[in-house]
Order: structure tokens, then C-alpha cells, then sequence
């Protein structure tokens, strides 16, 4: 079973995606800040990670980096409430950009291709 | 002898003759001649009267029926007789002969009396039929002293044959003694008169060059008076050609008297005036025929003499011929005009000075006038910085007369920098005659002047005249081969066309606009930049321009160059203010709008979680009351969720700053890929659709996403005007003359209100009950931030046709 961490620090949010992925048959962690990300990927091994922009402490930019650093292979799509950003996302080295919307759709097509 | 005693009525003398009276009948009769001679002498009678009555005494006294006496002419070569009692007396004044030549030459050369009893005989004597003489057989000559030189002779003749004494020759020797006294005293009372009658000429010719002031009528009247005086046929005054004598001519002035010496004077006159000129001495000439240095055939006397002003010769004064055939000029009649020139050429001085100064003082008091209604102009050009205001000023007082410059049209066109032409901004004028005289009779009855006009607002009143047209339409590129108006600006000069016709530089189409064949063009120079020229005509009363006109033209053109070039400054400096002031709100606006931005991201970040968490769960609750009845409400949650983030997506797009990602894109396939996207939802709109796209367009440089979404807020725009369906047209093509690719799109709808137009760009504004007031103006500014343009209309037939303009890149 493919294991993905979300990242995301409204606790509702990390909820919906749990639910959704779970549904979709993976196993979903879930972690509210980047520093506690980094951590649980010391613990370990991830297939996928969603990733938030704007958190508390350590920013969604600043935690991707060191999550590259770690596992430059590991995918990582950023799930943002910004969209206005979404044409820079390739300098981000992020794999996918997808903008939060009440329709998970768009989120679930994009694991799907990125995991099969 | 006899006695002769009978013949003399004798009144005794209480003088010392007294003490002779019992003299010898010769002493007698020597005495009574002589007393009878004095008393002669001592009358008032002119000299040829005494001679004669001298001449009567000598021959009765002496017993003799005739006398005569011959006087040595003036010439000194020939003596003429004068004085006759017994001879014909025709030949008084023209029996003469040369000094030696018959009795009377013989006795004036040897100075001795001479008794003839038989001079018929004598190889001196000379026998002149005509004169009388062949009635007398014996004679007496005794010569006529004076000293030593002979004044003439005196004769007493015989009818019968008569051999002298020396008592009688004694008698007549004395006699003639007595006679030299009389001719004496007579000459020089003739020469006292003579002397007398100069100087009334003088005096009176210098009266006469006092009383005149005008420098051509004063010459004539030198010349007459000389002329009169010196009793010659004619006078030439020649003026040397100096500025400082006479200012306006600028060859010698030339004044004549008598047209009899006209020929003459043209031959001969100006070698004559170089000559006396040059030596600067009068000059005599006795008969130019006879002077080698002119080569001249017809005879004729002739007396010049330079005119000094402070020894300098200001002209020469020439005389022809006496009246009378064949005399000459004497030292006398050079003596005498040369007193005349002394005066004359003071005159003439003083007239020449009066004149330049009278022209000095015509010409300040033109300058004067000038500058006064400059000033006036110039004070009317003052009150208003407004360029149509202030043409109309300039070329008002280019027309009017009085306070204006008076031609009859003015025309003023400008420069354009940027086409390199002169374009006609504004003409002032008459159309035709009967206007001409409407507009004039106008003026002169209201007599206002320029600044009454304007401050009355009459000058500004709307008057589309067809001369305005007419200058409107003037288009001239900056090139010489353009004519006059281009070269007046190439040239920066005036110029006076006096013959259009015949005047290369006017070319004809522009002679025949203007129908007039005169007219003068002067550039306006502000700066030393050409900013436009007028051009003026006198149509109407046809009064030729002359370099006058041209001058206070220029001085005219200058003052409004100047103006203009201040009006126009003033436009600009406007115009400037007004952007930087457009510039700033902008700026202002952009401020405000960046953190409006700023604050509408952070709100929209902050409401889109909720949302996704509100709309996330709902979602999933649906799919668990799937067959619920209470889906319905949860429906309603899902589709405000979705329009709520609909609404955040659309803030965000408008704050966003719209960065363009170009490409080359085929615009036709763009819009195709747009239709088949929204095909379902047009058919279920009941909209057909209708496309009309150019075959051949060309690529355009654009960000193809951005134009997608622009291209799709109108089709919505469209869609949601046609409630209950339509058509919907949608066309491209290339526009020729700005060379854009233009996208059109027209609905079948209701059309837009005005004020929807005025407002449809602006954001947030909506007729729509669920519209988020975002679409056009996203769309709007997609569009302007690839250069291009978005414009809207109403179709006549009905509906709103929006277009797209978008630049076609010039490097494909």
C-alpha cells in the first residue's frame, strides 16, 4: 500500500484529505507543520506528499527545499490556497500545483497519476 | 570858311568861355560845337541818340551836309558805323569793317585824322554803295581817342569838293576829342546799368532760391531765372550722385530749361559737367564746334560752372547759346553765373538737407504709427493664450485696417515637425465682393478697434467662412519643389509674388485656390525655428504690396511667431499637467488597488479553507444520502460553495498583475477550441453559432491562456445576454489600414444601455442577479496588457458587438 504524508495545518483540512485518500486505498499520515514533516520523514518512508504553502513556523517553500535535500525523487504536490503562485510552481521543484477547492477531484486525479 | 554863327541860338555862359566871346568865327564856331557837344553829353538821352544829334551838330557846325561816327566793337577788330546825318540810315549798326580795312579801319589802326578831297581816288578807300556815300565828293576822318587807345572815328563829308584846312581838321581832331568823352561817360553808364541790372538778377534769383524749399522746383528755378538773366536759350543742373546731397536718387539729378538745347545738351552736357566738375573751375566756350574735345558739328556757346558747397562740387550749371544768333557768352555772363552758383549751391544744399530730413521725418512717423499698432496687436495678442483665440487675433489684425495691418486676407498655416509639412489652421477674409464691401462698410461705421473687438467677444463669434475652409485645406509637404509656401519656411524669408502666373514658385492649382495673382508669404520665426507662415493678399481693392508692406508684415510675423510659439507652449505645458495629474491618480489608484490586492489575497486564502473544509465534508456527506430527501439541501451548500469560489477566483484574477507568457498562437484555433469547450452549453442555451474567421491570419504573439480566458468572459457575456437563445457571430480578420488582427463577437441580445456601456469595464459592476461585476474587466485587462484594444457597440439590427483589437507583431 503506497503511503502519503499531508501536510497541511487546518486540522479539517488534513481530515478531508485523510478521508478522501484513504477511500482511494493509500495510507495517509498526516502532520500539521513543515518541521514536523521533516521529522516523520526521518521515521519514515513516503511515496507522496501533500504539501501546504502558508503555515506556522516553517513555510511550505523552506520545507519543500529540505525535503529535496532529503529525497530529491520523493513527489511532492503543493496544495495551496494561493493561485496566483501556480506559474511559478516549477522553480518550487514541486511536482504538481493544486489549488484547495471544496471538489477534491482535481487532487485525486493528480495522485492518481503521480502514483498509479 | 563860312561863317556858320547864324545856326546856334547863343546863350551866354556865365563860365570862363565868356572871356572868348570875341573870338574868330572858327575859334567861334569850334566853341559853339563843342559847348553844343558838352550839353549833348550832359543829357539824358541814350548814347546812340547823342551820337546822332553829335553828329548832326559836327556836320551843320563845320558847314558840311553829312557826318558820321564809327565805333571799335567790343571784339576790337571792326568798327561799325553808329551815328550818320547824310547816309542811308539803314546802315547804322551794320556798315562796318574790319580794323584797317577802308577809311574808317585805316584812321582807327593809324590813329592820325585824315583829309581826303578826292577819296575815290585813294586805294584806301572803300566804296560802299548802299550806305550813301557816292553823293559826297570830299571828306574828314579824325580818329576818336581815348589815351592812347582809339574808341573809333568820326567823319564830316562834302557833296561838293571840299580841300580841309588844318583849322578844320583842328576842329574835327578836338570834336573828337570831346566825342571820346561822351562814349566814355555813355559806356560807363551803360556798364553801370549793366552792372545794376546783375544784380537785380542776382538779387532777385536770390529771391527766388529762398522761396522754395522743394529741391526739383528750386533747380528749375535756377535754371529759368539763369537762364532769363543771361538772356541764353537754355540751362542744364546736374546733381553730383552723392547720398548725402540727394538720398533718394541714385543718379545724378538732371534738370532742364529750354527744349531748344535739349539735343544739344545730351550730346555734349555730361562731358561738359565731368569736365568743370573735375577741374572744379568755371568754364567758356565759344563755340563747341570749334573745341576738338567734344566732336561735336552744330556751333553753340556754351558757359558752365560748378557748384561749391565747402569747396566741395555738390553739381554743375550749364548754359547754352545766347537768344541771339551768332553772340557768345562773355567773361561777363561767366563772371555773373558764377555769382548766381555761389548762391544756388547753397540753396541747393539746404534744399537737398530739408528734403532728407523731411523723408527722415516721413519715414519716423511711419516707424511711429507702425509701432503703435504693433503694440495695439501685440496687447490684443496678450489677452488670450488660447492658439484658435490668438489666430484669429493675428490674422483679424492682418485684415483690418486703421489699428490692423489692412490686406484684405490673411491666411496662417503652421508646421507640423512630425509629417515634416505646413498645414492651413485658419483664414480671415472676405468670401467675395459684395462681403468685402459688407465687412468694411461694417468697420467704418463702428470704428472699433481690435482690442473693442475682442473685448466685446464679437471677434469670436462663429464664423465658418469659406475662406476658413479654404485655408483648412492647405496641405504643403516641406519640400522646395512645394512652391512658395515651403520655401518661405526652407528659406525663413518673405516673399512678394507680384505675378503668379508667371512665377515658377507658385504652383497652378495653388494660384488657382487663392484666384488672386498677387501675394506675399512671410515666415513666423520664433526662436529661430519656423513655426508656420502667413500669407496675405489684397483681392478686393487690388493695392499692389509693396516692400513696405512686406517690412511691417515681418515685423508683424515676428511679434506673433512669438505668441504663437507662447500659446502653444502653454497648450503643452497643459497638456502635461494634465497627464502628470492623470498620471498620479493612476499611480494612486495602482496604490490602492496593489493593497486592496494585498488585503483581498490574504481574505480569500483565509475563506478558501473554511470553503474547501465546508464543501470537502458536504461532498462526502452527500454520497451518503445519496437517495435522501434532504439531498437537496445539500446540494444547495455545494453550489454557493462553488459560486463563493468562483468569487475568489475572479478577485483573485483582477488583482493579480497580468504577466504575459508570449507565444505564437493561431488565434482561429484558439477561438475553435473555445466553442467545442462550451459546445454543450450553447446548444443548451438554444445559441447557434455562426464563424466567419480569415483563412490567412497571421500568428499573434500572445499569452494564449490569458486571450483563452479573456476570449471566454465575453462568449459568457454573450451567452448570459441571450436568455432565450440566439446567434452568436463570431468573426476575424486583419485590419488593413492599422494593421491589427481584429476578433468580433455579436449577440442576437438586447443591446447595452448607455450606462451599462460606460460602466461594463469597471469592476464589480453587474446587470446580472449572480454575476461577480469581474469578467470584462479581466478581460479588459488582458487585452490592454498585450497593446491591444476592446471596444463595444450596439448593432442597429439589434445586440452588442464586442471587438477585439490585438497588434499584429511586425517581425512576422
Amino acid at each position: 500500500m503506497k503511503k502519503i504524508l499531508v501536510v497541511d495545518d487546518e486540522k479539517n483540512i488534513r481530515e478531508l484529505y485523510k478521508e478522501e485518500l484513504e477511500e482511494m486505498g493509500y495510507a495517509v499520515t498526516t502532520v500539521s507543520d513543515g518541521v514536523q514533516a521533516l521529522l516523520a520523514m526521518g521515521t519514515g518512508k513516503f511515496d507522496l506528499v501533500t504539501l501546504d504553502m502558508r503555515m506556522p513556523d516553517q513555510d511550505g517553500i523552506e520545507t519543500l527545499r529540505k525535503m529535496k535535500e532529503k529525497d530529491s525523487t520523493l513527489p511532492v504536490i503543493i496544495c495551496t490556497a494561493y493561485e496566483e503562485y501556480k506559474h511559478d510552481f516549477g522553480s518550487w521543484c514541486s511536482d504538481a500545483y493544486v489549488v484547495k477547492s471544496a471538489d477534491t477531484g482535481l487532487l485525486r486525479e493528480t495522485v492518481k497519476k503521480i502514483l498509479g | 570858311m563860312k561863317k556858320t554863327t547864324k545856326f546856334f541860338s547863343w546863350t551866354p555862359d556865365p563860365g570862363p568861355r565868356t572871356l572868348h566871346f570875341t573870338m574868330e568865327t572858327t575859334e567861334k564856331t569850334e566853341l559853339s560845337i563843342l559847348s553844343e557837344i558838352s550839353r549833348i553829353s550832359n543829357s539824358t538821352i541814350g548814347l546812340a541818340e547823342k551820337l546822332r544829334r553829335i553828329v548832326e551838330v559836327i556836320a551843320k557846325g563845320m558847314g558840311k551836309d553829312g557826318a558820321s561816327v564809327f565805333l571799335i566793337d567790343r571784339s576790337g577788330k571792326t568798327v561799325t558805323l553808329h551815328a550818320a546825318v547824310g547816309l542811308n540810315q539803314e546802315s547804322i549798326g551794320k556798315l562796318s569793317f574790319p580794323i584797317g580795312m577802308g577809311i574808317a579801319g585805316w584812321v582807327a589802326e593809324q590813329k592820325v585824322p585824315l583829309a581826303l578831297e578826292e577819296p575815290y581816288a585813294d586805294p584806301r578807300f572803300a566804296y560802299v554803295p548802299e550806305s550813301g556815300i557816292g553823293s559826297f565828293k570830299s571828306l574828314v576822318a579824325a580818329p576818336v581817342m581815348d589815351e592812347d587807345s582809339c574808341l573809333g572815328v568820326i567823319f564830316v563829308l562834302s557833296s561838293s569838293v571840299w580841300q580841309a584846312t588844318s583849322s578844320d581838321i583842328t576842329l574835327l581832331t578836338t570834336t573828337a576829342n570831346q566825342l571820346s568823352g561822351v562814349i566814355k561817360s555813355a559806356r560807363l553808364f551803360k556798364g553801370l546799368q549793366d552792372r545794376l541790372a546783375d544784380l537785380a538778377s542776382i538779387y532777385e534769383i536770390g529771391m527766388a532760391l529762398t522761396s522754395t524749399l522743394d529741391l526739383e522746383q528750386l533747380l528749375s528755378l535756377i535754371a529759368k531765372s539763369t537762364t532769363q538773366s543771361l538772356r541764353a536759350q537754355g540751362c542744364t543742373i546736374r546733381l553730383m550722385n552723392l547720398p548725402e546731397i540727394v538720398s533718394k536718387k541714385t543718379f545724378a539729378y538732371h534738370s532742364i530749361i529750354g527744349e531748344a538745347i535739349r539735343e544739344l545738351d545730351a550730346r555734349i552736357g555730361p562731358a561738359i559737367a565731368d569736365r568743370v566738375a573735375g577741374q572744379s573751375r568755371p568754364l567758356l566756350i565759344q563755340d563747341v564746334s570749334k573745341d576738338g574735345s567734344f566732336n561735336e558739328s552744330t556751333s553753340g556757346s556754351v558757359i558752365s560752372v560748378p557748384l561749391l558747397f565747402r569747396e566741395k562740387v555738390i553739381g554743375v550749371i550749364t548754359l547754352y547759346n545766347k537768344q541771339k544768333d551768332g553772340q557768345m557768352f562773355s567773361d561777363e555772363d561767366l563772371q555773373f553765373l558764377t555769382t548766381v552758383a555761389s548762391n544756388a549751391a547753397v540753396a541747393v544744399e539746404n534744399a537737398a538737407m530739408y528734403e532728407r530730413m523731411e523723408d527722415l521725418a516721413i519715414e519716423a512717423r511711419t516707424r511711429a504709427q507702425e509701432l503703435s499698432i504693433l503694440n495695439d496687436i501685440g496687447t490684443a495678442m496678450s489677452t488670450t493664450l488660447n492658439l484658435d483665440r490668438l489666430l484669429r487675433i493675428i490674422l483679424t489684425a492682418a485684415t483690418m485696417g486703421g489699428s490692423g495691418l489692412g490686406f484684405n486676407r490673411a491666411l496662417l498655416l503652421l508646421t507640423n515637425d512630425r509629417t515634416n509639412s505646413l498645414q492651413g489652421m485658419m483664414g480671415v477674409g472676405p468670401a467675395n465682393w459684395e462681403e468685402a464691401g459688407r465687412a468694411w462698410g461694417e468697420v467704418s461705421s463702428k470704428h472699433k478697434s481690435l482690442m473693442e473687438w475682442i473685448q466685446t467677444g464679437e471677434l469670436f463669434e462663429h464664423r465658418d467662412s469659406a475662406l476658413n475652409a479654404l485655408a483648412r485645406g492647405i496641405r504643403v509637404m516641406l519640400d522646395p519643389a512645394e512652391g512658395v509656401l515651403a520655401l518661405t519656411v526652407l528659406n525663413k524669408q518673405p516673399y512678394n509674388v507680384t505675378n503668379a502666373a508667371a512665377d515658377p514658385a507658385v504652383p497652378k492649382d495653388f494660384r488657382e485656390l487663392l484666384k488672386v495673382n498677387s501675394f506675399a508669404t512671410v515666415p513666423l520665426i520664433a526662436k529661430d525655428r519656423v513655426i508656420g507662415v502667413v500669407l496675405v493678399d489684397n483681392m478686393f481693392n487690388q493695392r499692389q504690396i509693396t516692400d513696405g508692406d512686406i517690412r511691417f508684415l515681418t515685423m508683424f510675423a515676428h511679434q506673433a511667431a512669438l505668441a504663437i510659439e507662447n500659446a502653444v507652449i502653454h497648450t503643452n505645458l497643459e497638456t502635461m499637467n494634465k497627464d502628470i495629474r492623470s498620471l498620479h491618480e493612476q499611480l494612486v489608484q495602482s496604490e490602492k488597488m496593489a493593497a486592496l490586492g494585498a488585503m483581498m489575497a490574504e481574505i480569500t486564502h483565509e475563506i478558501r479553507n473554511p470553503l474547501v473544509s465546508i464543501g470537502g465534508f458536504t461532498r462526502r456527506l452527500a454520497k451518503k444520502l445519496q437517495h435522501s430527501e434532504d439531498k437537496k439541501y445539500i446540494d444547495i451548500i455545494l453550489s454557493e460553495v462553488s459560486r463563493l469560489e468562483g468569487i475568489i477566483h475572479d478577485n483573485l484574477s483582477y488583482i493579480k498583475e497580468v504577466s504575459l507568457q508570449l507565444a505564437d498562437t493561431d488565434v482561429n484555433s484558439l477561438i475553435l477550441e473555445i466553442l467545442t469547450l462550451y459546445e454543450d452549453e450553447l446548444a443548451q442555451r438554444r445559441i447557434s453559432v455562426e464563424t466567419k474567421l480569415y483563412p490567412v491570419m497571421p500568428l499573434l504573439k500572445i499569452d494564449a491562456p490569458q486571450i483563452k480566458q479573456a476570449v471566454i468572459n465575453i462568449l459568457k457575456n454573450a451567452m448570459e445576454a441571450m436568455e432565450n437563445g440566439g446567434t452568436l457571430s463570431i468573426k476575424t480578420c486583419v485590419l488593413d489600414d492599422t494593421h491589427e488582427a481584429a476578433i468580433e463577437f455579436g449577440d442576437t441580445g438586447p443591446g447595452v444601455t448607455a450606462k451599462t456601456m460606460h460602466n461594463i469595464f469597471n469592476p464589480y459592476y453587474t446587470t446580472k442577479p449572480r454575476g461577480t461585476g469581474l469578467g470584462l474587466p479581466i478581460t479588459n485587462r488582458i487585452i490592454k496588457a498585450h497593446k491591444g484594444k476592446i471596444d463595444l457597440k450596439n448593432k442597429e439590427t439589434g445586440g452588442a458587438v464586442f471587438t477585439i483589437k490585438l497588434p499584429v507583431s511586425s517581425t512576422k
